[in-house]
This record gives structure tokens, C-alpha cells and sequence, in this order.
């Protein structure tokens, strides 16, 4: 090899000694009694992280979903700012017994510094198990221009990002970036996953059946996060937001520098939105209410609001509850109706629960998208809360 | 060597048997011993070499020095192994190994008919001496140069006594498929356009050409793959069930699907085939240079060391199912399969993205991990009803061990016992450089346009991608 772009043949002889010790993971145990090790595959799950410290908070939580999915797991940190340039790995098994019998995962860190940051795209991609999906999960901001990122992305099905951590801007970059795609990987956002609860009870406004009339009449929502007043609004009370306006067809127009949002009975929407402290232990940016009001033609209201009472997980005395496991406080009220009050805790805000869930959830999401493509509409807005 | 040395060890090699190397260089026949020593222990698969079996095995071995040009070569050659007759009982059986240019043929084989070292053909089981000759590929460079290197051949020996190499057809999956097809009565009957979509057959190497320039030069991609492995790969896909596994019947059937090809029009070619050549870029990580920075690579060269292909086979089974296969080098990464993908569910019943649910795709792969996958899509545990895609995946290093026979092994087997259905007939070779030739037409008639470049460890150019986007599918990310 000659040139100037000839390489050294560490990280090929790295790639060749993983691949030789994952075959060896599966010989037959000398010892008769111990239990066989099975080696289950049912999707690469390439993690990439901006940073070896990042990766290593994060692969407890990758063990946790492969425990119930079972993959070939692909942990990659990328700095390129580090003084050498280097890639370095390892390989290993993670199991866990079920009805005797010992399910693994495979499971390969690698760590690009330097240089060699630019080639760990060519290196995560040599440990791909063929015929089976790919599911890339990026932590921290995503530049769709990142070569890295653009490698991994064209050979995956699905790109999981959480965009409470990384940023709203990451998660409209990408789905942008998608759109210009041919054959273009789903996108997934944690974030959105966490959602579920909070458009459920929205809808739950609606359900009864003299409520339904008023899914047509909103006249307000306001939405509020916890942050800094003054902050941009945030990808869940974005995404909430998208959610509800894609779902009852609303339009978005401009009138002197102010977004207008438009029923399509013409009807105007107010959206007010709004600050409330952060407490310790809690996300900025979360969603931390919602309220809808409602007017029929002949001048019925219906209201309705859920209102998060953050930080207030620590106390629901559950195992492995955390300070934003919270209780929710549902309110529905229409005229001529009693008052409904119902509280809800949600469940433990854990790493793990939400990728399992996003995982588990089909990769093509038409609710989601959509959602996006309007969030990225206000957020060219700049709203801020 | 290694896979002579492999068969000794399994106790494969006939009673009487030695090996007879014949070159330039003078050496003697212990200097000869340690070189082919050296080989087996670097590259044979039964490590560590056995001392005492290698010393049995190097006592067969031995070496003539001379040239091909002279006649004193073959009489030297005639006199030594008429002694390994008499001392090692070959009983006058003769299997040469032409591991020269093409160029050599001529003048090797005139001068053996010549000393008397080519025994007519006899009927296989007779008793009678054997002379079987193996010769490796190139077979020509080209439909008429192929003509002249067969007539040339002919001239010394009968087809019945010639076996033209090419190891792929050694592999067991490639030799699994005619039993994967014939031996089980499920996939055959879908088999054919009601129920194939389409076809993918890859042949992919990381490597580029590894201080092979010059040769690559000659070659490129379409001739040193395509023309020859390729080829091979689709017909045994693509054949009829032959009357039985008699070399001729399987080879017969073979040369049905050649001559099945919807002949490639220089004006087709455009349209079904896409070439391409390397850049830089990365392959497992590492950084690698551009093929026209590889020495003895002409800065300027338009050699193909990629090429994409849609092929269409006009007969009564595959009318209107496109073959469409690519080999290269330096791509993503090294891995040959045929990919079978079924056609999609007539009816959507289940939710799922663009409307349908993903195509079974059935895979023998040939390279590395050799094996068999069925992908179908399964319901995800839960209350929704979610689709995945899931992998059947048969390994054979997991169903046999690794230690499967190295393809040589099984072809020098082969050619001892005079068996040549892995063997490539004159007619397969003729047909194979007549579908090429036409492609290399069109590119000479377009000799300024070099092929597109694609970055070392992708895929291959975006026009290749193009090729079948054009028809609504896309290539597999093996």
C-alpha cells in the first residue's frame, strides 16, 4: 500500500481479535454441569456517544433492555478532540438466566479518539450482524452533516435520539435531514415515547360522549414547562403541542410577526405558554401541564388541564422510584356536568424503560412525524415560554 | 499444497501418490521440501503441521528444474516420473496442474503430448492410465481469445480429460446449493416467477488488489469475477433440475441458463450495468487509498474494480425476474451470497410501513460464515400487533464445526477421481465470454468516460444504487 492515506492495520487487527473472541464466547463450556451459553440476536443496536464517560453511564441501561432484547450491541464513544488517535475495544456476553436456560447478548464497546474518529463508522459497521434490523441510538447532538453520523444513518432502519437530552434543533435537523433521503431510516424520539401518558389524557378529554363535540371548538391551550421564563419551549411541550394540532388539523399562519394557529372551521386557537421552577432531580424543559379550554356554537365551555406536580416522584415510597416519577392531576370539566378530578403517578423516569418502549414501538410513526413537521413550523418561530 | 497436505491428513490422497513441482528456478528436492513446507504451515487449516505426517508426505515430493520452452524439460520430467512409478506406485496416472499465464499453454501442453506424457482418454473405472490437466482461470480474456486457448487445449487433450478450475464452485455452500434445491421438496416448488420477485447475488471483498496492480490492470472486476464466479453462481441458481449429478447433465443444464441470457446490446449496457472504481475512504476502520494510488496503477486508469449488473434470463421459469448482481472491492464489507427475495403478500392485512410488509428474502451465504437464513416477519409479544423481521439462521460452523474442507481439497479430490461436475466445461466458458463480451464492447466504444468513483468501504457508486431504484427495489445491506 503506498499513499498517503495507507493505514496502520491496528484497527483491522483490532476488529479481527473482537470478531475471534465473540466466536470463542460460544464454544461449549468444558465443565459438563454449567449451563450453555445461547447466543440470541434479534437486532444490531449501535449506541454512539460523544464521549467514553457518556458510554459508560449509558451501558447499564443498554444491558437492562437487552435482558428482555436480546441484540448484537454495538457501544461506540467518538471524541475526536483527544490527543491520540486511536480506536480501542472490547468484546463480551451479557446474559441473564430464563428458564435455565443462559440468553445472551453480544456486547462490543469501542472508543475512536483523535483522528480516528473519522474511520469509526467503518469499524462499528464491520461488527453488524447481517439480515437483521438496525437501530442507531445517538446520544447527544446530532450534526446531519457529521460523516459519522451519516454512515451509520444510511445503513440503519431506525435513528433513536431522546431530544429532552440531546435538543429539539438535534431531532428537527435529522427529520429533515431524513426527508431528503432515499430510502431514509425511521426516526424515533424517546421524548416522544415519554408522551404517551400525556396524549392519553388529553384525549381522554374527548371521550365522553357529549365531550366530543369539543375536540372540534378549542379555543385555548396553554402549556407549561419547567425552566427559566423566557426559555424556548422544549421538545415534549412542542411535540405535545404538534401532537394535537396535526391530530385536529389545525393550520399555523403569521399576522404581524405572531404565529396563529387555525381550526379548520376557521376558528382561532390561543396558545399561551408559560414557566414554572425546576425542581431538583427534574429535566429542564419538562412538560409540566396542559390545559384545554373549549367553546361550542351556542357558548358551552368545556375545560380541561393536566397539571404534573414535579419532583413529586420520591415520595410515592415505591421501589426504584425516581424524583420525577410524579403524580399528574387530571381535571375535566364541561357545563352542566360534575367535575372530574383523577390523579395518576407516573412510572419511574428510567433510561432503559424508554428505549425498551421505543424500541418496541412500530419504527414508522405517521402521528410523529407530523407532530414534527409542526413543531419544526412554531420553532422557526422561536417560541419561547 | 496446504490442500494436498489437508487431504494427506484425512487420509484422502491415494496409496500411490507424489507431487512433481516444474519450474524455471534450479533447486533441489529438499529445497523444494522446505518452501512447500513453509506454505503449509502459513496457510493450511490443520495447524500445527504434524511432523511426522509431513515427513511421510514430503517424502512424495520432488522436483524437475527447467524450462517450458525445452524438450529436455519433459524428458527429464518423463524419466522422474516413470521412477515414481516404479518407487511410489502411480501406475503412469497423470494429473497436471498448469499454475501458468495462459500464454505458457501452448508450448507446456505440445511438448507433453510431445514426450509422451499424455495418455489417451479411457473410460473412467477401465483401469487404463489416466492424464487429467487442471487449468486456472483466466480462461481467455475474451470470447475469441477463450476460442483459441480451448482449440489450443484441444489439441493435446480430450474434454473428457480437462478440468478448468474455478475454486468457488469447491465452496460447500455453492455445492449445498443443488442440494438445498434438489434434496428438499420445499423451496423448489418456489423456486421460479410466480413467487420470486427478484434475485441478488454479491460478491464483495473488503481488500482492494493487494500489490496485484499489474494484474488488475489486465483484468479488472467483470473479467476476475464476474466473467467466471459470477457466472457460475447465477447458472447454479438459476438451472433446471439436470437428470441426475452426472458432470454432463449438471454442466448441460448450466449452459441452458448461459444461453437463456437476454443477450447484453452494446445499447443495453448503459441501462443494466454500472461500473465503478475506488477512492479513497475507510474499510473496517482503517484508512486505505485509492485504486489509482496503488502501484503499478495508472493515475488515470478506468479499470472497473466494481461492477453492478441486471440480468434477465428469457426462459419458461424466470421470464421477467431480474438477476441483478455486483461484485467489487474495497466495499463495506467481504461477504458472497445469493439472496432469493419472494414476492410480497397480495393483500396488506396488517399495518405497516409504505403500506406492505417486508418480502421474505431466503440467503445462502457462501462467504464468511457460510450458511442459509430465512428472513419472515413475526408479531413482537405484546398487546399491539407490531411487525419485526426476523432471521431462521442455519450456520454451518455451528451445525459441523469450523473445520469444513478448504474448496481445493474437494477439487483436487475431484480431478484424481476424474469427477468434473465442479469443473467448467469449454461450452460454459465460451457462453460466458460471449454475454461479456458485449459489455466490454460498449465500454471500449465509451473509452472516455471513466467509471464514476465510490469511496473505499461503501457500497459502491450511486449509480448503482440507481440501477435498481429504477425498478422500485433496492440493494441489501448484507
Amino acid at each position: 500500500m503506498t499513499g498517503p492515506a495507507a493505514g496502520t492495520g491496528k484497527t483491522r487487527s483490532l476488529i479481527e481479535r473482537l470478531e475471534k473472541e465473540l466466536r470463542e464466547l460460544w464454544t461449549q463450556p468444558e465443565d459438563p454441569a454449567a449451563i450453555p451459553k445461547s447466543r440470541v440476536c434479534t437486532m444490531n443496536l449501535e449506541v454512539v456517544a460523544s464521549s467514553h464517560e457518556l458510554l459508560e453511564r449509558y451501558t447499564p441501561v443498554v444491558d437492562e433492555v437487552t435482558a428482555t432484547m436480546p441484540s448484537r450491541v454495538i457501544l461506540a464513544s467518538i471524541e475526536p478532540d483527544a490527543a491520540t488517535d486511536e480506536i480501542t475495544g472490547s468484546a463480551t456476553a451479557v446474559c441473564s438466566i430464563e428458564g435455565g436456560r443462559n440468553i445472551c447478548s453480544e456486547r462490543i464497546t469501542l472508543k475512536a479518539t483523535g483522528n480516528a474518529a473519522a474511520r469509526s463508522a467503518s469499524a462499528i459497521e464491520a461488527f453488524l450482524v447481517p439480515e437483521i434490523p438496525t437501530a442507531l441510538v445517538w446520544l447527544g447532538r446530532v450534526h446531519v452533516d457529521d460523516p459519522v453520523f451519516q454512515d451509520l444513518a444510511n445503513d440503519a432502519h431506525r435513528i433513536i435520539l431522546d431530544s429532552m437530552y440531546t435538543s429539539l434543533g438535534s431531532l428537527l435537523n435529522v427529520a429533515s435531514w431524513a426527508r431528503t433521503q432515499v430510502n431514509a431510516p425511521e426516526i424515533s424520539d424517546m421524548a416522544w415515547t415519554r408522551l404517551a401518558s400525556w396524549q392519553e389524557m388529553t384525549a381522554r378529554f374527548f371521550d365522553r360522549p357529549e365531550a366530543r363535540r369539543f375536540a372540534t371548538k378549542i379555543t385555548k391551550i396553554t402549556l407549561r414547562q419547567a425552566s427559566e421564563p423566557g426559555a424556548h419551549l422544549g421538545p415534549e411541550p412542542a411535540l405535545l403541542l404538534g401532537w394535537i394540532a396535526t391530530r385536529l388539523e389545525w393550520k399555523t399562519s403569521r399576522l404581524g410577526g405572531k404565529t396563529r394557529f387555525k381550526r379548520p372551521d376557521g376558528g382561532t386557537v390561543i396558545i399561551e405558554l408559560g414557566a414554572v421552577p425546576l425542581p431538583k432531580g427534574v429535566a429542564p424543559q419538562t412538560l409540566a401541564g396542559i390545559a384545554v379550554e373549549a367553546e361550542d356554537d351556542d357558548g358551552t365551555k368545556m375545560t380541561g388541564s393536566i397539571e404534573r406536580e414535579l419532583g413529586s416522584g420520591l415520595a410515592s415510597g415505591q421501589e426504584d422510584a425516581t424524583a420525577d416519577a410524579d403524580v399528574m392531576v387530571w381535571k375535566h370539566a364541561t357545563a352542566g356536568a360534575p367535575p372530574l378530578e383523577q390523579r395518576v403517578r407516573l412510572g419511574a423516569n428510567k433510561a432503559a424503560k424508554w428505549l425498551e418502549r421505543t424500541l418496541h414501538r412500530p419504527k414508522h410513526d405517521p402521528a410523529f412525524n407530523e407532530s414534527v413537521s409542526f413543531a419544526e413550523q412554531i420553532v422557526h418561530d422561536g417560541l419561547t415560554v | 499444497m496446504p490442500a494436498l497436505y489437508n487431504l494427506a491428513v484425512s487420509r484422502s490422497l491415494p496409496g500411490g501418490f507424489a507431487v512433481v513441482g516444474v519450474a524455471r528456478r534450479e533447486k533441489s528436492n529438499d529445497q523444494f521440501r522446505a518452501e512447500m513446507k513453509e506454505g503449509v504451515s502459513s496457510f493450511s487449516r490443520r495447524k500445527p503441521i504434524d511432523p511426522a505426517l509431513w515427513q511421510d508426505f514430503a517424502r512424495g515430493v520432488s522436483y524437475v528444474a527447467g524450462t517450458f520452452e525445452n524438450p529436455k524439460t519433459y524428458s527429464d520430467l518423463r524419466a522422474h516420473l516413470d521412477q515414481l512409478d516404479a518407487e511410489r506406485g502411480t501406475s503412469k496416472n497423470r494429473l497436471y496442474y498448469l499454475a501458468v499465464p495462459p500464454a505458457e499453454f501452448g508450448v507446456i501442453m505440445k511438448n507433453l503430448k510431445e514426450a509422451g506424457l499424455v495418455a489417451p482418454p479411457s473410460p473412467p473405472g477401465s483401469g487404463a492410465p489416466w492424464t487429467r490437466v487442471i487449468i486456472e482461470k483466466p480462461f481467455g480474456e475474451d470470447l475469441a481469445s477463450a476460442k483459441v486457448l480451448n482449440e489450443t487445449v484441444a489439441q493435446t487433450f480430450d474434454e473428457s480429460q480437462v478440468f478448468r478450475i474455478d475454486h468457488y464452485l469447491g465452496k460447500e455452500t455453492v455445492q449445498n446449493l443443488l442440494v438445498f434445491r434438489f434434496a428438499n421438496s420445499l423451496f423448489e416448488p418456489l423456486w421460479n416467477r410466480e413467487h420470486v420477485d427478484h434475485v441478488q447475488i454479491t460478491v464483495a471483498e473488503e481488500i482492494g488488489v493487494e500489490g496485484r496492480g499489474k494484474f488488475y490492470e489486465q483484468t479488472g472486476v467483470t473479467k476476475d469475477i464476474v466473467e467466471n464466479h459470477l457466472m457460475q453462481l447465477l447458472c447454479l441458481t438459476a438451472m433446471e433440475p439436470p437428470i441426475s449429478l452426472a458432470a454432463d447433465a449438471v454442466r448441460d443444464e448450466k449452459v441452458k441458463v448461459l444461453r437463456s441470457l437476454r443477450p447484453m446490446e452494446r445499447s443495453m449496457v448503459q441501462e443494466n450495468v454500472v461500473r465503478g472504481q475506488y477512492a479513497r475512504g475507510y474499510v473496517k476502520g482503517e484508512e486505505v487509498p485509492a485504486y489509482r494510488e496503488e502501484p503499478d496503477v495508472a493515475k488515470d486508469s478506468r479499470t472497473d474494480t466494481y461492477v453492478a449488473m441486471r440480468i434477465h434470463i428469457d426462459n419458461w421459469r424466470w421470464g421477467g425476474v431480474p438477476f441483478y448482481v455486483r461484485a467489487g472491492k474495497r466495499l463495506a464489507r467481504r461477504v458472497t451470497e445469493i439472496a432469493i427475495q419472494f414476492k410480497k403478500v397480495p393483500h396488506g392485512l396488517f399495518r405497516a410501513p409504505d403500506g406492505g410488509i417486508s418480502p421474505n428474502v431466503l440467503t445462502m451465504r457462501i462467504q464468511p460464515d457460510e450458511g442459509i437464513a430465512l428472513r419472515f416477519t413475526t408479531k413482537e409479544p405484546g398487546q399491539a400487533t407490531i411487525l419485526r423481521d426476523v432471521a431462521m439462521d442455519f450456520r454451518y460452523g455451528a451445525a459441523f464445526g469450523s473445520n469444513t474442507p478448504e474448496a481445493y481439497e474437494r477439487l483436487l479430490l475431484d480431478a484424481m477421481r476424474g469427477e468434473a461436475t465442479l469443473f467448467t466445461r469449454r461450452d460454459e466458458v465460451e457462453e460466458q465470454w460471449a454475454y461479456i463480451d458485449n459489455i466490454f464492447d460498449a465500454w471500449r466504444a465509451e473509452a472516455n468516460a471513466p467509471p464514476p468513483l465510490y469511496p473505499a468501504g461503501t457500497w459502491g457508486p450511486e449509480q448503482a444504487d440507481d440501477l435498481l431504484a429504477r425498478d422500485g427495489r433496492r440493494w441489501r445491506r448484507p
